[in-house]
């Protein structure tokens, strides 16, 4: 078959050309998930000082956890710090949108949510946001998965997915994890 | 004498010549197996690629 | 089959050599770069195993936190700085003086750039022994190490800049002597790796001669964290494309040559390189998808970008497969995949390449996964980045390091290995070790176990679910830390017993067409040096500047010592 140089690079531009199919196909399947699935990386770019969030209107102790807004959004509000969540544990409904909301005030820390998409990042100096929609209830684990000093390895909070009929507020709006037992 | 690790000077064949024609028939083979091993290689790579996205990734649910 | 129009030379169209009864001129200078590596990498192994085992369900001996961190931070940094930069220093000075047969220019400036490298790794580990520098290889401020820790990398970093520009005037001396001639393949891509790594580490000097350091002397109370994760991401994704190159260059130059056959094809390999020099770099925004600073258009941009950086491992796949092709058919092997069987297995450089492209399968599927923009959010700070990168680096790449060090060490000892059975072995384990490990780390990861945890809480039901495999991923670890010693056994025997009269030098393969003129741009690096920079600065542009355009709050700094 290949016998000469023309030859044998003509069967690597083949070859190149199904590696470029192949990537091709591949990049149509990622702008799918992200335009059709709405499935997209946390990239809210939105500041907040580090140092003084707990002065801030939205992280203050009395705002933290989850809460319906006026509006009517579910949005879970959470500080991330050495070495805790505060608080280290939310209820959310089920098939409901959710945001999540995290700041730091001293070092890089991150959350995942065992068995969903959620995942972000928390940099000190912005507020990490993601929308989501649960879809499975039960308890779940959040843990720190950004090394930020020795006590990483204790940071890990739950998140309690509830039936969105048992999802209860008090007065203020607020949910707790207490609420539902 | 023992192979050594990595053939420094030695060759695998007798004579240039000899080595220069086991080339020419090779040649004329190729590349019908790198393809098909590259082939099945990359697609099945593909395949794997797939499943998770399909599997695992998509049914996790949208977040942005 | 050669017709008139393109007849098969007469005679080779380069003359066998000789065997060359000269001296290697560097070998004093290769040997001390390997015993570096091999040393900070079986010292690093250890420590992985013992990490392995504390966060496994059974008690591990002086199991604190504050140690766990110090191994991390001191096996990252050995694997990630020392065991690379040391290796691909020695081997690059192998290649210059055995590929361009020419004395290297600047022995007492290589010595020189050694020595710093030793200093600056005596200081970074010592900080890290000391417990005031657990800040892990990727340094993540505002936690902030001692200076001297940074002090020490930068050193390490310096002394590679030597070593760049002396493999630059090397291949410049060799084109003098040599007009119009092509350099051969693998000081090309040496080269091109040195070219690349200068482009690479201009991020993490950045970061950490203008924001770490000085916060680390206490020059600083505050650090933009965004710009120095973002600059630490230039350097995070091309280095390890630096880390890279030598194992490609092994797959090139001298795997076909290992297995008695030809290189397909010499172009694509050059082709293959300077892809590598040019997609290496724009793309490191990938380490940061979950990151908030910065927006999906450039995420998106870097991630196309990251897709082409596959393009040249998919060729590479191809070309080498091609060329084992012809090896296997001219020991005999017909049919479609009857060439396979007739390889070579025996031989360690042989042997290394298969398995290679075996974990090149995981590891780089792994990595399609990874860069897949939104599919990163599945996986993220979880084991299966672990299990990608120690697959991918650990396995293939490593797994050519040591079949590299065994062509190398007949020519560094005057002596033939007196069998190849050890070495064969050492490779086999070193590749079931290796899956054996970063396989269940895959599963696990997916399940949500997540990254640099020194302890796991066993008696959460989930995370008891993942304990057995831990276990599992634990033996994998102790197989790795058995064909480690055999390694470093294989080369330390053969300084003492072996069968004398190995040559200087080793050969090189040939191409199916040797090449005897190639375009200027791939014989040297002026018009891909002007891509890169047009590359980083539409990629990495704005991302940069929008942390001077548009202020974000600093990071207060946490010291740690």
């Amino acid at each position: 078959m290949a016998i000469n140089e023309k030859a044998i690079l003509k069967s690597e531009l083949r070859w190149g050309a199904v590696v470029g199919v192949i990537v091709a196909i591949i990049l149509g399947a990622i702008l799918f998930a992200a335009l059709s699935m709405h499935i997209n990386p946390p990239s809210n770019r939105e500041y907040i000082d580090p140092k003084t969030l707990h002065l801030s209107s939205e992280f203050t102790e009395g705002n933290l956890g989850t809460r319906v807004d006026p509006n009517g959004r579910v949005v879970s509000r959470v500080i991330t710090t050495q070495f805790e969540f505060v608080p280290n544990c939310i209820t959310v409904p089920a098939n409901r949108d959710v945001t999540l909301r995290f700041a730091s005030p001293d070092v890089i820390h991150g959350i995942l949510v065992t068995g969903t998409n959620v995942n972000t990042m928390v940099i000190p100096g912005y507020v990490a946001q993601v929308h989501t929609r649960f879809t499975k209830t039960g308890d779940l684990l959040m843990p720190c998965h950004e090394y930020c000093g020795l006590g990483h390895s204790q940071m890990v909070a739950t998140v309690k997915v509830v039936p969105p009929e048992q999802f209860r507020t008090d007065p203020q709006g607020r949910a707790v994890c207490g609420n539902r037992r | 004498m023992t192979e050594a690790a990595y053939p420094a000077t030695a060759h695998d064949y007798a004579t240039d010549s000899e080595e220069l024609e086991r080339l020419e028939a090779a040649m004329d083979d190729s590349p019908k197996g790198a393809l098909a091993v590259s082939g099945v290689a990359v697609a099945l790579l593909m395949i794997c690629w797939f499943l998770i996205y399909a599997f695992v990734f998509l049914p996790r649910g949208t977040v942005g | 089959m050669a017709t008139v129009a393109d007849p098969i030379p007469a005679s080779p169209p380069a003359p066998r050599r000789a065997v060359v009864s000269g001296e290697l001129n560097v070998r004093g200078l290769v040997a001390a770069h390997l015993w570096v590596a091999v040393a900070a990498f079986l010292v690093a192994c250890a420590l992985g195993v013992w990490q392995m085992w504390a966060r496994s369900p059974i008690e591990a001996p002086a199991h604190t936190a504050s140690n766990y961190f110090r191994s991390v931070t001191l096996h990252g940094v050995s694997m990630a700085f020392v065991l690379t930069t040391f290796f691909i220093m020695g081997f690059g000075y192998y290649v210059a003086e055995t590929a361009l047969k020419r004395r290297m220019p600047g022995l007492t400036y290589a010595w020189l750039a050694f020595w710093m490298g030793i200093t600056g790794t005596l200081m970074a580990a010592l900080s890290v022994i000391s417990g005031n520098a657990s800040v892990l290889y990727t340094f993540y401020p505002p936690l902030t190490a001692t200076p001297w820790f940074y002090i020490g990398l930068v050193l390490v970093v310096v002394g590679s800049w030597i070593w760049c520009v002396l493999m630059i005037a090397a291949m410049r001396g060799w084109k003098a002597d040599n007009p119009g001639r092509p350099v051969p393949l693998a000081m090309f891509a040496t080269v091109a790796n040195a070219v690349m790594w200068l482009w690479t580490t201009v991020g993490v000097a950045a970061e950490l001669l203008f924001q770490v350091i000085p916060a680390a002397f206490g020059w600083n109370g505050m650090i933009d964290v965004g710009l120095s994760r973002t600059l630490f991401s230039w350097t995070l994704h091309a280095i390890v494309y630096f880390w890279l190159f030598p194992a490609y260059i092994a797959f090139y130059t001298m795997a076909p040559r290992a297995a008695g056959g030809r290189l397909y094809s010499d172009t694509m390999g050059r082709i293959a390189f300077v892809l590598f020099l040019l997609y290496s770099l724009p793309v490191g925004l990938h380490h940061l998808f979950m990151d908030p600073e910065h927006s999906n258009g450039f995420k998106f941009i870097q991630m196309f970008l990251t897709a082409l950086v596959s393009v040249p491992t998919l060729l590479t796949v191809f070309t080498i497969t091609a060329s084992m092709e012809i090896a296997g058919r001219m020991r005999g092997g017909t049919g479609l995949l009857g060439w396979i069987g007739a390889l070579p297995w025996g031989r360690p450089m042989v042997l290394a390449t298969g398995l290679a492209f075996l974990m090149l399968f995981f590891g780089g599927g792994g990595g399609l996964i990874n860069m897949s923009y939104g599919m990163n959010a599945m996986i993220h700070n979880t084991s299966w980045v672990t299990a990608h990168f120690h697959l991918i680096f650990g396995g293939t790449v490593v797994i050519m390091y040591f079949a590299i060090a065994y062509a190398m060490w007949p020519s560094i000892t005057g002596r033939h290995f007196p069998s190849l059975k050890p070495l064969n072995l050492q490779l086999w384990l070193w590749f079931v070790g290796m899956m054996v490990m970063t396989l269940p780390w895959h599963y696990t990861g997916l399940q949500g176990q997540w990254r640099r945890v020194a302890a796991f809480d066993y008696s959460d039901p989930l995370i008891a679910s993942w304990g057995p495999w831990v276990i599992v991923s634990l033996i994998g670890g102790i197989i790795l830390m058995v064909s480690a010693v055999m390694f470093v056994a294989n080369l330390a025997l053969l300084h003492r017993r072996g069968i004398p009269g190995a040559p200087a030098t080793i050969d090189y393969a040939e191409a199916v067409h040797p090449p005897t003129r190639v375009p200027s741009s791939l014989n040297g690096f002026g018009l891909w040096n002007i891509l890169v920079a047009l590359l980083m600065a539409g990629a990495y542009g704005y991302p940069i500047a929008q942390f001077f355009i548009d202020p974000p709050p600093q990071a207060v700094i946490h010291q740690l010592s």
